[in-house]
Protein backbone atom coordinates (compact mmCIF):
# COMPACT_ATOMS: atom_id res chain seq x y z
CA UNK A 1 0.00 0.00 0.00
CA UNK A 2 1.53 3.27 -0.96
CA UNK A 3 -0.52 6.82 -0.18
CA UNK A 4 0.59 9.46 -1.63
CA UNK A 5 -1.02 13.44 -0.45
CA UNK A 6 0.91 15.89 -2.86
CA UNK A 7 0.42 20.05 -2.37
CA UNK A 8 -3.20 19.69 -0.96
CA UNK A 9 -5.04 22.73 -0.87
CA UNK A 10 -8.31 23.52 0.18
CA UNK A 11 -10.52 26.77 0.96
CA UNK A 12 -13.52 27.33 2.80
CA UNK A 13 -14.50 30.92 0.96
CA UNK A 14 -11.97 32.52 1.98
CA UNK A 15 -10.77 30.04 5.17
CA UNK A 16 -7.66 28.29 4.08
CA UNK A 17 -8.52 24.61 5.77
CA UNK A 18 -5.32 23.26 3.85
CA UNK A 19 -2.20 24.75 3.00
CA UNK A 20 0.02 22.27 0.38
CA UNK A 21 -0.09 19.45 2.45
CA UNK A 22 2.26 16.67 1.15
CA UNK A 23 3.07 13.68 2.76
CA UNK A 24 3.63 10.15 1.81
CA UNK A 25 2.13 6.58 3.30
CA UNK A 26 4.37 3.75 2.55
CA UNK A 27 3.77 -0.04 3.87
CA UNK A 28 1.88 -0.70 7.04
CA UNK A 29 3.17 2.37 8.90
CA UNK A 30 1.82 3.64 12.34
CA UNK A 31 1.02 6.91 12.06
CA UNK A 32 -0.02 9.52 14.30
CA UNK A 33 -1.61 12.61 13.09
CA UNK A 34 -1.29 15.35 15.59
CA UNK A 35 -1.69 19.26 16.04
CA UNK A 36 -4.00 22.14 17.86
CA UNK A 37 -7.74 22.53 17.38
CA UNK A 38 -8.51 23.58 14.25
CA UNK A 39 -5.58 22.73 12.14
CA UNK A 40 -7.01 20.60 9.97
CA UNK A 41 -6.02 17.27 11.01
CA UNK A 42 -10.49 15.83 10.26
CA UNK A 43 -10.05 18.18 7.12
CA UNK A 44 -7.19 16.23 5.84
CA UNK A 45 -8.46 12.91 6.37
CA UNK A 46 -11.79 14.08 4.91
CA UNK A 47 -9.73 14.79 1.57
CA UNK A 48 -8.27 11.32 2.03
CA UNK A 49 -11.79 9.46 2.18
CA UNK A 50 -13.17 11.71 -0.60
CA UNK A 51 -15.38 13.45 1.94
CA UNK A 52 -13.61 16.88 0.48
CA UNK A 53 -12.13 17.09 -2.86
CA UNK A 54 -8.80 19.57 -2.79
CA UNK A 55 -9.06 22.84 -3.83
CA UNK A 56 -5.71 22.33 -5.57
CA UNK A 57 -3.35 19.27 -4.80
CA UNK A 58 -3.99 15.41 -5.55
CA UNK A 59 -4.25 12.32 -3.05
CA UNK A 60 -2.79 9.19 -4.62
CA UNK A 61 -3.47 5.47 -3.96
CA UNK A 62 -1.02 3.09 -5.13
CA UNK A 63 -0.05 5.60 -7.96
CA UNK A 64 -4.16 5.77 -9.05
CA UNK A 65 -5.72 9.64 -8.47
CA UNK A 66 -8.32 8.82 -5.77
CA UNK A 67 -8.97 12.60 -5.19
CA UNK A 68 -12.11 13.48 -6.69
CA UNK A 69 -13.46 10.04 -6.81
CA UNK A 70 -16.95 9.37 -4.40
CA UNK A 71 -16.04 8.22 -0.75
CA UNK A 72 -17.73 4.71 -1.29
CA UNK A 73 -15.08 4.18 -4.40
CA UNK A 74 -12.19 5.28 -2.18
CA UNK A 75 -13.09 2.60 0.39
CA UNK A 76 -13.70 0.08 -1.83
CA UNK A 77 -10.23 0.74 -3.16
CA UNK A 78 -8.93 0.28 0.81
CA UNK A 79 -9.13 3.20 2.61
CA UNK A 80 -10.89 2.57 5.88
CA UNK A 81 -12.25 5.43 8.28
CA UNK A 82 -13.84 6.22 11.48
CA UNK A 83 -15.38 9.42 12.32
CA UNK A 84 -14.33 12.06 15.19
CA UNK A 85 -18.06 11.54 16.69
CA UNK A 86 -19.30 7.85 16.37
CA UNK A 87 -21.65 6.96 13.36
CA UNK A 88 -22.67 3.34 14.21
CA UNK A 89 -25.78 2.72 12.18
CA UNK A 90 -27.97 3.05 15.73
CA UNK A 91 -30.92 1.47 14.41
CA UNK A 92 -29.38 -1.54 13.45
CA UNK A 93 -28.04 -4.62 14.86
CA UNK A 94 -24.65 -4.54 15.57
CA UNK A 95 -24.59 -7.88 13.10
CA UNK A 96 -26.16 -6.20 10.40
CA UNK A 97 -23.61 -2.93 10.80
CA UNK A 98 -20.89 -5.53 10.36
CA UNK A 99 -22.24 -7.07 7.41
CA UNK A 100 -22.67 -3.83 4.94
CA UNK A 101 -19.41 -3.09 4.53
CA UNK A 102 -18.80 -6.24 3.93
CA UNK A 103 -21.51 -6.71 1.45
CA UNK A 104 -21.02 -3.50 -0.21
CA UNK A 105 -17.31 -4.66 -1.13
CA UNK A 106 -18.47 -7.98 -2.31
CA UNK A 107 -21.75 -7.94 -4.18
CA UNK A 108 -21.38 -11.51 -5.38
CA UNK A 109 -19.91 -13.09 -1.70
CA UNK A 110 -22.38 -15.17 0.24
CA UNK A 111 -23.98 -13.95 3.49
CA UNK A 112 -23.20 -16.79 5.88
CA UNK A 113 -19.30 -16.21 5.16
CA UNK A 114 -20.23 -12.76 6.10
CA UNK A 115 -21.98 -13.38 9.05
CA UNK A 116 -19.21 -16.39 10.36
CA UNK A 117 -16.36 -13.23 9.53
CA UNK A 118 -18.25 -10.87 11.78
CA UNK A 119 -18.58 -13.00 14.51
CA UNK A 120 -14.65 -13.64 14.64
CA UNK A 121 -14.51 -10.17 14.41
CA UNK A 122 -16.72 -8.94 17.17
CA UNK A 123 -15.03 -12.17 19.54
CA UNK A 124 -11.72 -10.30 18.73
CA UNK A 125 -13.29 -6.96 20.08
CA UNK A 126 -14.92 -8.76 23.14
CA UNK A 127 -18.70 -7.93 21.89
CA UNK A 128 -20.11 -11.01 19.97
CA UNK A 129 -22.55 -11.52 22.97
CA UNK A 130 -24.05 -8.11 21.52
CA UNK A 131 -24.32 -9.44 18.00
CA UNK A 132 -28.35 -9.02 17.82
CA UNK A 133 -28.64 -5.64 19.87
CA UNK A 134 -29.49 -2.91 18.38
CA UNK A 135 -26.26 -0.13 17.90
CA UNK A 136 -28.06 2.53 19.87
CA UNK A 137 -28.18 0.10 22.86
CA UNK A 138 -24.12 0.25 23.42
CA UNK A 139 -22.12 2.02 24.89
CA UNK A 140 -20.24 5.18 23.48
CA UNK A 141 -17.17 2.96 24.17
CA UNK A 142 -18.53 0.01 22.85
CA UNK A 143 -19.97 2.10 19.81
CA UNK A 144 -16.33 3.09 19.00
CA UNK A 145 -15.73 -0.42 18.90
CA UNK A 146 -18.60 -1.39 16.41
CA UNK A 147 -16.60 1.03 14.23
CA UNK A 148 -14.00 -0.17 14.40
CA UNK A 149 -15.17 -3.99 13.98
CA UNK A 150 -17.28 -2.74 10.51
CA UNK A 151 -13.45 -1.23 9.96
CA UNK A 152 -12.45 -4.83 9.46
CA UNK A 153 -15.01 -6.07 7.54
CA UNK A 154 -13.95 -3.51 4.66
CA UNK A 155 -10.91 -5.09 5.31
CA UNK A 156 -8.61 -1.57 3.75
CA UNK A 157 -5.18 -1.52 3.65
CA UNK A 158 -4.90 1.98 5.60
CA UNK A 159 -7.06 2.72 8.60
CA UNK A 160 -7.93 6.22 9.73
CA UNK A 161 -9.25 6.48 12.74
CA UNK A 162 -10.13 10.05 14.23
CA UNK A 163 -9.98 10.17 17.93
CA UNK A 164 -10.56 6.33 19.16
CA UNK A 165 -9.39 6.96 22.61
CA UNK A 166 -11.67 9.83 23.15
CA UNK A 167 -14.03 9.79 26.01
CA UNK A 168 -13.50 5.71 26.21
CA UNK A 169 -13.30 3.21 29.38
CA UNK A 170 -10.21 2.79 30.38
CA UNK A 171 -10.74 -1.02 29.84
CA UNK A 172 -12.32 -0.53 26.33
CA UNK A 173 -8.98 1.60 25.57
CA UNK A 174 -7.22 -1.66 26.24
CA UNK A 175 -8.82 -3.60 23.53
CA UNK A 176 -8.89 -0.50 21.07
CA UNK A 177 -5.04 -0.33 21.78
CA UNK A 178 -4.80 -3.80 21.19
CA UNK A 179 -6.64 -3.97 18.05
CA UNK A 180 -4.53 -1.35 16.63
CA UNK A 181 -1.11 -3.11 17.23
CA UNK A 182 -2.75 -6.31 15.95
CA UNK A 183 -4.31 -5.28 12.79
CA UNK A 184 -0.98 -3.53 12.11
CA UNK A 185 1.10 -6.72 12.98
CA UNK A 186 -1.07 -8.26 10.04
CA UNK A 187 0.21 -5.40 7.69
CA UNK A 188 -2.42 -2.29 7.81
CA UNK A 189 -1.21 0.80 7.75
CA UNK A 190 -2.78 3.23 10.11
CA UNK A 191 -3.17 7.52 10.66
CA UNK A 192 -4.71 8.23 13.96
CA UNK A 193 -5.64 11.57 14.92
CA UNK A 194 -5.64 11.74 19.01
CA UNK A 195 -5.74 15.21 21.25
CA UNK A 196 -4.08 11.97 24.09
CA UNK A 197 -0.31 12.73 23.84
CA UNK A 198 1.01 10.28 25.91
CA UNK A 199 -0.89 7.77 23.89
CA UNK A 200 0.20 8.82 20.81
CA UNK A 201 3.49 9.47 21.69
CA UNK A 202 3.71 5.84 22.16
CA UNK A 203 1.87 4.06 19.99
CA UNK A 204 3.30 5.89 16.82
CA UNK A 205 6.16 5.06 14.36
CA UNK A 206 5.81 8.17 13.15
CA UNK A 207 3.69 11.75 14.10
CA UNK A 208 2.79 14.09 11.31
CA UNK A 209 1.58 17.90 13.27
CA UNK A 210 -0.36 20.11 11.83
CA UNK A 211 -1.15 23.72 12.40
CA UNK A 212 -3.08 26.61 10.46
CA UNK A 213 -3.18 23.86 7.90
CA UNK A 214 0.10 23.16 7.35
CA UNK A 215 2.08 20.18 7.82
CA UNK A 216 4.93 21.46 10.23
CA UNK A 217 6.78 18.39 11.07
CA UNK A 218 6.79 15.02 10.41
CA UNK A 219 9.31 12.29 11.70
CA UNK A 220 9.44 9.65 14.43
CA UNK A 221 8.21 10.61 17.91
CA UNK A 222 11.11 11.28 19.28
CA UNK A 223 12.30 13.53 16.75
CA UNK A 224 8.99 15.59 16.55
CA UNK A 225 8.57 15.69 20.55
CA UNK A 226 11.64 18.10 20.21
CA UNK A 227 10.79 19.95 17.65
CA UNK A 228 10.31 24.03 17.75
CA UNK A 229 7.62 24.24 15.19
CA UNK A 230 5.98 21.78 16.62
CA UNK A 231 6.62 23.39 20.56
CA UNK A 232 5.45 26.91 19.40
CA UNK A 233 2.04 25.25 18.01
CA UNK A 234 1.20 23.35 21.21
CA UNK A 235 2.75 26.07 23.80
CA UNK A 236 2.90 29.11 22.01
CA UNK A 237 5.90 31.41 20.93
CA UNK A 238 7.66 32.71 24.05
CA UNK A 239 7.84 36.34 23.90
CA UNK B 1 -39.54 -31.15 21.01
CA UNK B 2 -39.36 -28.62 17.89
CA UNK B 3 -40.40 -24.64 19.24
CA UNK B 4 -43.22 -23.11 17.72
CA UNK B 5 -42.76 -20.56 15.42
CA UNK B 6 -45.80 -17.67 15.75
CA UNK B 7 -44.45 -15.46 13.49
CA UNK B 8 -45.73 -18.39 10.66
CA UNK B 9 -48.44 -19.53 13.48
CA UNK B 10 -50.01 -15.41 12.81
CA UNK B 11 -48.93 -15.15 9.16
CA UNK B 12 -51.17 -18.34 7.99
CA UNK B 13 -53.75 -17.26 10.18
CA UNK B 14 -53.85 -14.08 8.32
CA UNK B 15 -53.68 -15.74 5.29
CA UNK B 16 -56.70 -17.76 5.64
CA UNK B 17 -58.91 -15.56 7.14
CA UNK B 18 -57.77 -13.18 4.05
CA UNK B 19 -58.16 -15.72 1.67
CA UNK B 20 -61.69 -16.85 3.41
CA UNK B 21 -63.08 -13.12 3.83
CA UNK B 22 -64.93 -13.24 0.28
CA UNK B 23 -66.98 -16.31 2.05
CA UNK B 24 -67.46 -14.85 5.61
CA UNK B 25 -68.64 -11.27 3.59
CA UNK B 26 -70.72 -13.23 0.78
CA UNK B 27 -74.21 -10.91 1.90
CA UNK B 28 -72.08 -7.90 2.68
CA UNK B 29 -70.63 -6.52 -1.03
CA UNK B 30 -69.61 -3.47 0.63
CA UNK B 31 -67.31 -4.07 3.01
CA UNK B 32 -65.54 -6.52 0.24
CA UNK B 33 -65.14 -3.14 -1.43
CA UNK B 34 -63.79 -1.73 1.55
CA UNK B 35 -61.18 -4.92 1.66
CA UNK B 36 -60.11 -4.16 -1.83
CA UNK B 37 -59.65 -0.32 -0.78
CA UNK B 38 -57.78 -1.35 2.70
CA UNK B 39 -55.27 -3.36 0.48
CA UNK B 40 -54.69 -0.68 -2.07
CA UNK B 41 -54.05 1.05 0.99
CA UNK B 42 -51.93 -1.43 2.47
CA UNK B 43 -49.74 -1.85 -0.91
CA UNK B 44 -49.52 1.93 -0.73
CA UNK B 45 -48.44 2.25 2.91
CA UNK B 46 -46.13 -0.73 2.79
CA UNK B 47 -44.57 0.43 -0.35
CA UNK B 48 -44.13 4.48 1.35
CA UNK B 49 -42.98 2.79 4.46
CA UNK B 50 -39.64 0.68 2.53
CA UNK B 51 -39.19 4.73 0.96
CA UNK B 52 -39.57 6.37 3.89
CA UNK B 53 -39.22 3.85 6.75
CA UNK B 54 -36.30 1.85 5.58
CA UNK B 55 -34.66 4.16 2.60
CA UNK B 56 -34.92 7.15 5.12
CA UNK B 57 -36.13 9.46 1.82
CA UNK B 58 -39.13 11.22 3.72
CA UNK B 59 -41.26 11.79 0.12
CA UNK B 60 -45.04 13.49 -0.38
CA UNK B 61 -44.95 12.18 -4.11
CA UNK B 62 -46.33 8.71 -3.22
CA UNK B 63 -49.85 9.26 -4.17
CA UNK B 64 -48.06 11.40 -7.40
CA UNK B 65 -46.80 7.82 -8.44
CA UNK B 66 -49.97 6.22 -7.87
CA UNK B 67 -51.53 9.04 -10.02
CA UNK B 68 -49.20 8.65 -12.56
CA UNK B 69 -49.97 4.73 -12.49
CA UNK B 70 -53.74 5.34 -12.79
CA UNK B 71 -53.81 8.21 -15.28
CA UNK B 72 -51.25 6.74 -17.20
CA UNK B 73 -53.35 3.79 -18.01
CA UNK B 74 -56.18 5.62 -18.28
CA UNK B 75 -54.97 7.71 -21.11
CA UNK B 76 -53.25 4.89 -22.86
CA UNK B 77 -56.45 3.49 -23.36
CA UNK B 78 -58.04 6.62 -23.73
CA UNK B 79 -56.07 7.68 -26.81
CA UNK B 80 -53.81 4.59 -27.83
CA UNK B 81 -56.88 2.10 -27.40
CA UNK B 82 -54.36 -0.21 -25.56
CA UNK B 83 -55.84 -2.91 -23.18
CA UNK B 84 -55.97 -2.05 -19.50
CA UNK B 85 -53.30 -4.65 -18.90
CA UNK B 86 -50.96 -3.47 -20.82
CA UNK B 87 -51.95 0.02 -19.98
CA UNK B 88 -51.17 -0.96 -16.20
CA UNK B 89 -47.37 -2.67 -17.37
CA UNK B 90 -46.58 0.66 -19.41
CA UNK B 91 -48.11 3.21 -16.72
CA UNK B 92 -46.21 0.86 -14.03
CA UNK B 93 -42.90 1.62 -16.09
CA UNK B 94 -43.89 5.28 -16.56
CA UNK B 95 -44.00 6.00 -12.80
CA UNK B 96 -40.81 3.99 -12.36
CA UNK B 97 -39.14 6.47 -14.85
CA UNK B 98 -40.23 9.58 -13.10
CA UNK B 99 -39.65 8.18 -10.07
CA UNK B 100 -36.17 7.91 -11.44
CA UNK B 101 -36.05 11.51 -12.41
CA UNK B 102 -37.26 12.58 -9.01
CA UNK B 103 -34.61 10.21 -6.99
CA UNK B 104 -32.08 12.12 -9.26
CA UNK B 105 -33.30 15.86 -8.56
CA UNK B 106 -33.71 14.54 -4.87
CA UNK B 107 -30.49 13.44 -4.07
CA UNK B 108 -29.06 15.56 -2.10
CA UNK B 109 -32.56 17.01 -0.59
CA UNK B 110 -32.99 15.74 2.89
CA UNK B 111 -35.76 16.61 6.00
CA UNK B 112 -37.73 19.17 5.33
CA UNK B 113 -36.32 20.17 1.75
CA UNK B 114 -37.08 16.70 0.16
CA UNK B 115 -40.62 17.00 1.89
CA UNK B 116 -41.54 20.45 0.45
CA UNK B 117 -39.41 19.53 -2.99
CA UNK B 118 -42.20 16.40 -3.30
CA UNK B 119 -45.20 18.23 -2.45
CA UNK B 120 -44.49 20.85 -4.90
CA UNK B 121 -44.35 18.19 -7.56
CA UNK B 122 -47.12 16.38 -6.17
CA UNK B 123 -48.84 19.73 -6.47
CA UNK B 124 -47.82 20.45 -10.19
CA UNK B 125 -49.10 17.20 -11.09
CA UNK B 126 -52.57 17.28 -9.44
CA UNK B 127 -53.02 21.39 -11.02
CA UNK B 128 -51.66 20.07 -14.07
CA UNK B 129 -54.44 16.90 -14.54
CA UNK B 130 -57.06 19.58 -12.87
CA UNK B 131 -56.44 22.28 -15.70
CA UNK B 132 -55.84 19.95 -18.50
CA UNK B 133 -60.13 19.45 -19.05
CA UNK B 134 -59.65 18.04 -22.83
CA UNK B 135 -57.02 15.42 -22.05
CA UNK B 136 -57.61 14.55 -18.40
CA UNK B 137 -61.52 15.31 -17.70
CA UNK B 138 -60.03 17.97 -15.24
CA UNK B 139 -61.98 17.13 -11.99
CA UNK B 140 -64.74 15.54 -13.43
CA UNK B 141 -61.93 12.75 -13.48
CA UNK B 142 -61.29 10.38 -15.98
CA UNK B 143 -63.42 7.13 -17.28
CA UNK B 144 -61.32 3.95 -17.56
CA UNK B 145 -62.05 0.24 -18.98
CA UNK B 146 -62.22 -2.31 -16.50
CA UNK B 147 -59.59 -4.57 -15.71
CA UNK B 148 -61.86 -7.81 -15.70
CA UNK B 149 -65.15 -8.69 -17.51
CA UNK B 150 -67.31 -9.28 -14.56
CA UNK B 151 -69.44 -7.41 -12.10
CA UNK B 152 -68.47 -9.19 -9.19
CA UNK B 153 -66.38 -7.89 -6.93
CA UNK B 154 -64.50 -11.16 -5.78
CA UNK B 155 -62.00 -11.67 -8.54
CA UNK B 156 -61.04 -7.95 -7.99
CA UNK B 157 -60.30 -9.18 -4.19
CA UNK B 158 -58.64 -11.56 -5.17
CA UNK B 159 -56.49 -9.75 -7.69
CA UNK B 160 -55.92 -7.00 -5.19
CA UNK B 161 -55.07 -9.30 -2.80
CA UNK B 162 -52.50 -11.25 -4.40
CA UNK B 163 -50.66 -7.87 -5.49
CA UNK B 164 -50.35 -6.61 -2.05
CA UNK B 165 -48.83 -10.22 -1.41
CA UNK B 166 -46.89 -10.15 -3.72
CA UNK B 167 -45.60 -6.51 -3.68
CA UNK B 168 -44.81 -7.41 0.32
CA UNK B 169 -43.16 -10.53 -0.60
CA UNK B 170 -40.80 -8.57 -2.80
CA UNK B 171 -40.39 -5.57 -0.86
CA UNK B 172 -39.40 -7.84 2.08
CA UNK B 173 -36.51 -10.07 -0.33
CA UNK B 174 -35.46 -6.82 -1.02
CA UNK B 175 -35.37 -5.63 2.69
CA UNK B 176 -33.24 -8.99 3.51
CA UNK B 177 -31.07 -8.43 0.63
CA UNK B 178 -28.37 -5.88 0.38
CA UNK B 179 -30.72 -3.29 -1.14
CA UNK B 180 -32.77 -3.13 2.43
CA UNK B 181 -29.45 -3.65 4.78
CA UNK B 182 -27.83 -0.52 2.21
CA UNK B 183 -31.06 1.41 2.31
CA UNK B 184 -30.73 1.60 6.27
CA UNK B 185 -27.69 1.82 6.26
CA UNK B 186 -28.33 5.41 4.05
CA UNK B 187 -31.48 6.45 6.18
CA UNK B 188 -28.90 6.19 9.23
CA UNK B 189 -26.30 7.94 8.14
CA UNK B 190 -24.89 8.85 4.60
CA UNK B 191 -21.79 9.63 4.97
CA UNK B 192 -20.95 6.91 7.18
CA UNK B 193 -22.33 4.24 4.77
CA UNK B 194 -20.22 5.93 2.23
CA UNK B 195 -17.33 5.08 4.15
CA UNK B 196 -17.93 1.84 4.55
CA UNK B 197 -18.11 1.22 0.38
CA UNK B 198 -22.35 1.62 -0.37
CA UNK B 199 -23.35 3.07 -3.70
CA UNK B 200 -25.21 5.89 -1.75
CA UNK B 201 -26.51 7.67 -5.59
CA UNK B 202 -27.29 4.06 -6.83
CA UNK B 203 -29.60 3.00 -3.69
CA UNK B 204 -31.28 6.07 -3.04
CA UNK B 205 -32.56 6.32 -6.62
CA UNK B 206 -33.62 2.66 -6.90
CA UNK B 207 -35.58 2.93 -3.59
CA UNK B 208 -36.97 6.07 -5.46
CA UNK B 209 -37.67 3.79 -8.95
CA UNK B 210 -38.66 0.36 -7.06
CA UNK B 211 -41.43 2.26 -4.90
CA UNK B 212 -42.69 4.44 -7.78
CA UNK B 213 -43.31 1.52 -10.10
CA UNK B 214 -45.53 -0.03 -6.70
CA UNK B 215 -47.25 2.74 -6.33
CA UNK B 216 -47.60 2.87 -10.13
CA UNK B 217 -49.09 -0.91 -10.12
CA UNK B 218 -51.67 -0.55 -7.72
CA UNK B 219 -53.12 3.10 -8.78
CA UNK B 220 -53.01 1.19 -12.72
CA UNK B 221 -55.03 -1.40 -10.94
CA UNK B 222 -57.27 0.43 -8.32
CA UNK B 223 -58.13 2.66 -10.97
CA UNK B 224 -59.20 -0.02 -13.63
CA UNK B 225 -61.18 -1.39 -10.47
CA UNK B 226 -62.84 1.87 -9.61
CA UNK B 227 -63.70 2.95 -13.37
CA UNK B 228 -62.48 6.19 -12.23
CA UNK B 229 -59.61 8.76 -11.06
CA UNK B 230 -60.16 12.18 -10.04
CA UNK B 231 -56.94 14.62 -9.82
CA UNK B 232 -58.49 14.92 -5.60
CA UNK B 233 -56.52 11.79 -5.75
CA UNK B 234 -53.79 13.75 -5.14
CA UNK B 235 -54.51 16.12 -2.39
CA UNK B 236 -52.23 16.66 0.41
CA UNK B 237 -54.72 15.14 3.08
CA UNK B 238 -54.75 11.65 0.65
CA UNK B 239 -51.11 11.57 1.14
CA UNK B 240 -51.30 12.06 4.59
CA UNK B 241 -53.69 9.40 5.17
CA UNK B 242 -51.08 7.15 3.44
CA UNK B 243 -48.51 8.24 6.15
CA UNK B 244 -50.50 8.42 9.03
CA UNK B 245 -51.46 4.65 7.91
CA UNK B 246 -47.65 3.69 8.13
CA UNK B 247 -46.84 5.65 10.79
CA UNK B 248 -48.87 4.44 13.33
CA UNK B 249 -48.29 0.98 11.89
CA UNK B 250 -44.75 1.25 12.42
CA UNK B 251 -42.76 3.04 9.56
CA UNK B 252 -39.96 0.88 9.89
CA UNK B 253 -41.92 -2.33 9.16
CA UNK B 254 -43.56 -3.23 5.75
CA UNK B 255 -46.04 -5.58 7.29
CA UNK B 256 -46.51 -3.42 10.11
CA UNK B 257 -47.87 -0.05 7.71
CA UNK B 258 -49.56 -3.05 5.53
CA UNK B 259 -51.97 -4.10 8.69
CA UNK B 260 -51.78 -0.45 10.03
CA UNK B 261 -53.93 0.42 6.67
CA UNK B 262 -55.72 -2.09 6.75
CA UNK B 263 -57.15 -1.63 10.45
CA UNK B 264 -57.43 2.01 9.64
CA UNK B 265 -59.57 1.54 6.15
CA UNK B 266 -61.84 -0.52 8.16
CA UNK B 267 -61.85 2.10 11.33
CA UNK B 268 -62.75 4.71 8.83
CA UNK B 269 -65.40 3.00 7.21
CA UNK B 270 -66.69 1.77 10.84
CA UNK B 271 -67.06 5.33 12.40
CA UNK B 272 -68.14 6.84 8.76
CA UNK B 273 -71.59 7.65 10.71
CA UNK B 274 -69.10 10.34 12.99
CA UNK B 275 -68.66 12.01 9.74
CA UNK B 276 -65.33 14.43 9.92
CA UNK B 277 -65.03 13.30 13.66
CA UNK B 278 -63.42 10.10 12.38
CA UNK B 279 -61.00 12.01 10.99
CA UNK B 280 -60.20 14.02 14.05
CA UNK B 281 -59.98 11.09 16.32
CA UNK B 282 -57.74 9.40 13.74
CA UNK B 283 -55.38 12.75 13.88
CA UNK B 284 -55.30 12.37 17.27
CA UNK B 285 -54.50 8.85 16.95
CA UNK B 286 -51.63 9.79 14.99
CA UNK B 287 -50.50 12.30 17.00
CA UNK B 288 -50.38 10.16 20.40
CA UNK B 289 -48.25 7.50 18.33
CA UNK B 290 -45.71 9.97 17.35
CA UNK B 291 -45.58 10.89 20.96
CA UNK B 292 -45.46 7.97 22.21
CA UNK B 293 -44.72 4.87 20.24
CA UNK B 294 -42.69 6.37 17.80
CA UNK B 295 -41.97 2.99 16.26
CA UNK B 296 -45.85 2.88 15.35
CA UNK B 297 -48.37 0.87 17.51
CA UNK B 298 -47.86 -2.92 15.38
CA UNK B 299 -44.13 -3.02 14.58
CA UNK B 300 -42.81 -3.47 18.47
CA UNK B 301 -45.26 -6.34 18.97
CA UNK B 302 -43.91 -7.77 15.33
CA UNK B 303 -40.12 -6.64 16.60
CA UNK B 304 -40.73 -8.12 20.10
CA UNK B 305 -41.60 -11.68 18.34
CA UNK B 306 -38.95 -11.56 15.73
CA UNK B 307 -35.87 -10.68 18.05
CA UNK B 308 -37.23 -13.52 20.68
CA UNK B 309 -37.60 -16.33 17.89
CA UNK B 310 -34.05 -14.86 16.31
CA UNK B 311 -32.60 -15.04 20.16
CA UNK B 312 -34.19 -18.74 21.23
CA UNK B 313 -32.47 -19.91 17.98
CA UNK B 314 -29.10 -18.99 18.92
CA UNK B 315 -29.84 -20.25 22.69
CA UNK B 316 -30.76 -23.30 20.80
CA UNK B 317 -28.38 -23.27 18.77
CA UNK B 318 -25.75 -22.70 21.25
CA UNK B 319 -27.52 -25.40 23.08
CA UNK B 320 -27.36 -28.17 20.79
CA UNK B 321 -23.52 -27.32 19.75
CA UNK B 322 -22.91 -27.98 23.85
CA UNK B 323 -24.76 -31.14 23.72
CA UNK B 324 -22.99 -32.17 20.98
CA UNK B 325 -18.94 -31.09 22.51
CA UNK B 326 -20.66 -33.18 25.76
CA UNK B 327 -21.40 -36.40 23.51
CA UNK B 328 -18.15 -36.25 21.98
CA UNK B 329 -16.03 -36.33 25.29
Amino acid sequence: MELEVRDVHLHFGGIRALNGVSFSVRGPELIGLIGPNGAGKTTLTNVISGVYKPSQGAVYLNGERISGLPPYQIARRGVGRTFQVTRAFRRMTVLENMLVPAMALHPAGRRQEFVDRAHEILRFLTMDHLALEYARSLSGGQQKLLELGRLLMLDPDLIILDEPFAGVHPKLRETIWEFITTVHQQGKAFIIISHDMETIFTLSQRLLVLNFGQLIADGPPEQVKDDPAVIEAYLGKEE
Amino acid sequence: MKRVDWRWVLTGGALVLALSAPLLLSGYPYWLHVAIVAYFYAILASSWSLLAGYAGQFSFAHMAFMAIGAYGSGLMGKYWGTTPLTGIVLSTLLAGLVGLVIGVLCLRLKGAYLALFTIAFSEVLRLTLNAELDITGGPNGLDLAPLLNTTSRVPYYYLMLALLLASLGFMYWLAGSRFGLFFRSIREDEEAAAAMGVHIVRYKVAAFVITAMIAGLAGGVEAHYIGLITPNILILGQMSIVIAMAVIGGIESLIGAAIGAILIQFSLELLRELGNWRLVAFGLLLMLTLRFARNGLIYPLIERLVLYQARRAVIEGREQKAKQVGEGA
